[in-house]
């Protein structure tokens, strides 16, 4: 059954969307990341344009955090005063994200930046985790109990001015911190469509010391707001953003998500982070290779502009 | 109008027929020809089956549906256009999409990777041109050429580059403008049939594929004696997109700010009732 999509201008087919929602509600569901960093490559593959994949995925994020912010919200794992100084940064990154975005559209050279991106992000994180899922799985079989680390490490980031108590989060650490980390996030959101949970959750935890229980909670909070501001200056600024493939992959993720949990409640932690850097890795690769590979032609078509 | 209403009918008729020719079954696009109209009921606003021109009384024509409906579930579109005519004579049919500047981007291997290095912009670039005839079209225009009727190369000589270039680029980038629009299916490579039945009626099938750039297309049908034009009427077609399609592209393109606030709220509330749903079960 074949949809069309009033903003990519295209028909499609109703099922790959639905599919593809569904595939990236499973990796959410499995690995409490938003599926995101796949779902928009994937978008990319199956021929939606890069800038219309980028815009409607940063609007399925909002639907992806909101429901999982509900359930955090009512635990009371939100670093509220965190989330905010988060969110400032993660605003101001995003404006300034949209904006290169748009410089880069009328330029003619969006789509190469979202992928060459993608495969620099994909690849590295694909084998920080391959690394770190090995190491554990080496370490494991040599030392089952395994040693406990460091709870608590001083770096430069405590020596930074301007510092905050963040009660809830147990932290006395400089704003300029999650500032700065808020800010890469929004660019990352605007330009590639991400919520950037797969980076935020990370650096919380190794960057900020942040403990694990309100990770999680606050970075959808920040997600949350960074996303829907993305999508508003997408839509204002360049018109990319198509509700109705939004739906179809929000609609596919809501199946897709309790199924991932599942899956993840079975399968051993080790064994899903290596599952799970082998796919980013793929897509990758993938990406990578579409860079390389001498295309069918070697024209393409920028935006048709009616003169008045 | 009992005139057209006859030719209709004589039409259907001969539409078998008109099937059999392979030269019809290659020209038409995945669905068949008569297949009944996507876009709902007929729009009033449209004008009139017959041209508001004086009529010249060899040459009539209709096309079977008044407009291109972009709605939900389009896939491209195939247009009959049929007419009769006084014999003798050959037909050529036009069709023209509005024109714009488009930019041809070319890319380049730099260090290894495929990106955009070189472009160029076209004032007045037809969104769609195709051409049918009913005969080889250099056969019919070689005697007098058929003066207004271009090719699709001839008309493209016309466009204006935007910005200066040596005319060797020009050209390359010209045809990698063909080219790119040949894929998309915007100027089909071949010239269409138009296939004549018993010596005064024809048809012609006038493809049109799912990405179909908006506005007001020209289809232009041409009577040729001895490679000249002795008769022509030229129709509008619309092509637009209609409901819900419509609505969110109009929006897009002239409320971004309500757009982009309607695409937040829908994302809350799917998200909220998704996961409300998802963990009562």
């Amino acid at each position: 059954m074949e949809i069309y999509l009033p903003i990519a201008e295209q028909s499609m087919n109703v099922f790959i969307l639905l599919g593809l929602g569904a595939a990236a509600g499973l990796l959410a569901g499995m690995f409490g990341v938003g599926g995101g960093f796949l779902a928009t490559p994937l978008l990319i593959f199956v021929g939606i344009p890069p800038a219309v994949a980028v815009a409607s995925q940063a609007n399925q994020v909002i639907a992806n955090s909101v429901s999982s912010l509900q359930v955090q919200w009512r635990r009371g794992n939100v670093d509220l005063r965190m989330g905010l100084v988060l969110l400032l940064g993660g605003m101001i990154g995003s404006s300034a994200g949209v904006s290169l975005f748009t410089y880069l559209k009328r330029i003619g050279q969006i789509d190469f930046v979202i992928a060459v991106l993608y495969v620099v992000m994909l690849s590295s994180i694909g084998l920080l985790m391959l690394a770190e899922s090995l190491r554990t799985y080496l370490k494991r079989r040599r030392n089952p109990e395994g040693p406990r680390g460091k709870l608590h490490t001083h770096y430069l980031v405590h020596r930074l001015p301007l510092k905050l108590r963040f009660y809830k989060s147990k932290l006395y650490i400089s704003a300029l911190l999650p500032l700065g980390l808020g800010f890469l996030i929004g660019i990352l959101s605007a330009i590639l469509g991400v919520g950037g949970g797969f980076v935020l959750v990370p650096a919380m935890i190794y960057l900020l010391g942040m403990p694990t229980s309100v990770v999680i909670g606050t970075s959808n909070f920040q997600i949350l707001f960074v996303a829907a501001n993305v999508t508003f200056l997408q839509a204002v600024t360049n018109g990319t953003v198509d509700v109705v493939l939004a739906l179809l992959l929000i609609l596919g993720g809501v199946v897709g998500a309790p199924i991932g949990s599942r899956i993840a409640a079975k399968l051993p932690g080790v064994a899903l982070r290596g599952l799970m850097s082998i796919l980013v890795l793929a897509v990758a690769a993938e990406l990578l290779t579409e860079l390389l590979r001498t295309p069918s032609s070697i024209y393409s078509l920028g935006t048709r502009e009616v003169l008045p | 109008m009992n005139c057209r209403r006859l030719a209709l009918w004589v039409l259907l008729a001969a539409l078998p027929a008109a099937f059999a020719s392979p030269a019809f079954a290659q020209r038409v696009e995945p669905p068949p020809a008569n297949l009944p109209p996507m876009g709902g009921p007929p729009d009033a606003s449209v004008p009139p089956s017959v041209p508001t021109e004086p009529t010249t009384p060899e040459l009539i024509v209709d096309l079977s549906l008044a407009r291109v409906s972009i709605t939900s579930a389009f896939q491209g579109e195939s247009i009959l256009m049929f007419g009769m005519f006084d014999p003798p004579g050959e037909i050529v049919v036009v069709v023209q999409g509005p024109a714009a500047r488009e930019t041809v981007m070319r890319k380049q291997r730099v260090l290894g990777l495929w990106l955009n290095t070189g472009r160029q912009s076209f004032d007045d670039v037809p969104a769609y041109y195709a051409i049918a005839a009913s005969q080889p079209l250099q056969r019919l225009l070689a005697r007098g050429a058929g003066g207004e009727i271009l090719s699709l190369e001839d008309r493209l000589s016309t466009i204006k580059p935007a910005t200066p270039r040596l005319s060797e680029e020009l050209a390359k980038f010209r045809s990698g403008l063909v080219e790119v629009k040949r894929r998309e299916g915007l100027y089909p490579a071949a010239i269409g049939q138009v296939t004549v039945q018993a010596g005064r009626l024809f048809r012609v099938d006038l493809p049109f594929p799912s990405r179909l750039p908006e506005g007001i297309y020209e289809v232009k049908a041409y009577l040729l004696r001895d490679g000249v034009i002795v008769a022509a009427v030229s129709r509008p077609l619309p092509v637009g997109k209609v409901g819900f399609s419509a609505q969110l592209a109009g929006w897009s393109v002239h409320d971004g700010p309500l757009y982009g606030l309607g695409a937040i709220l829908m994302a809350l509330i799917a998200g909220w009732l998704g996961g409300a749903i998802v963990r009562r079960l």
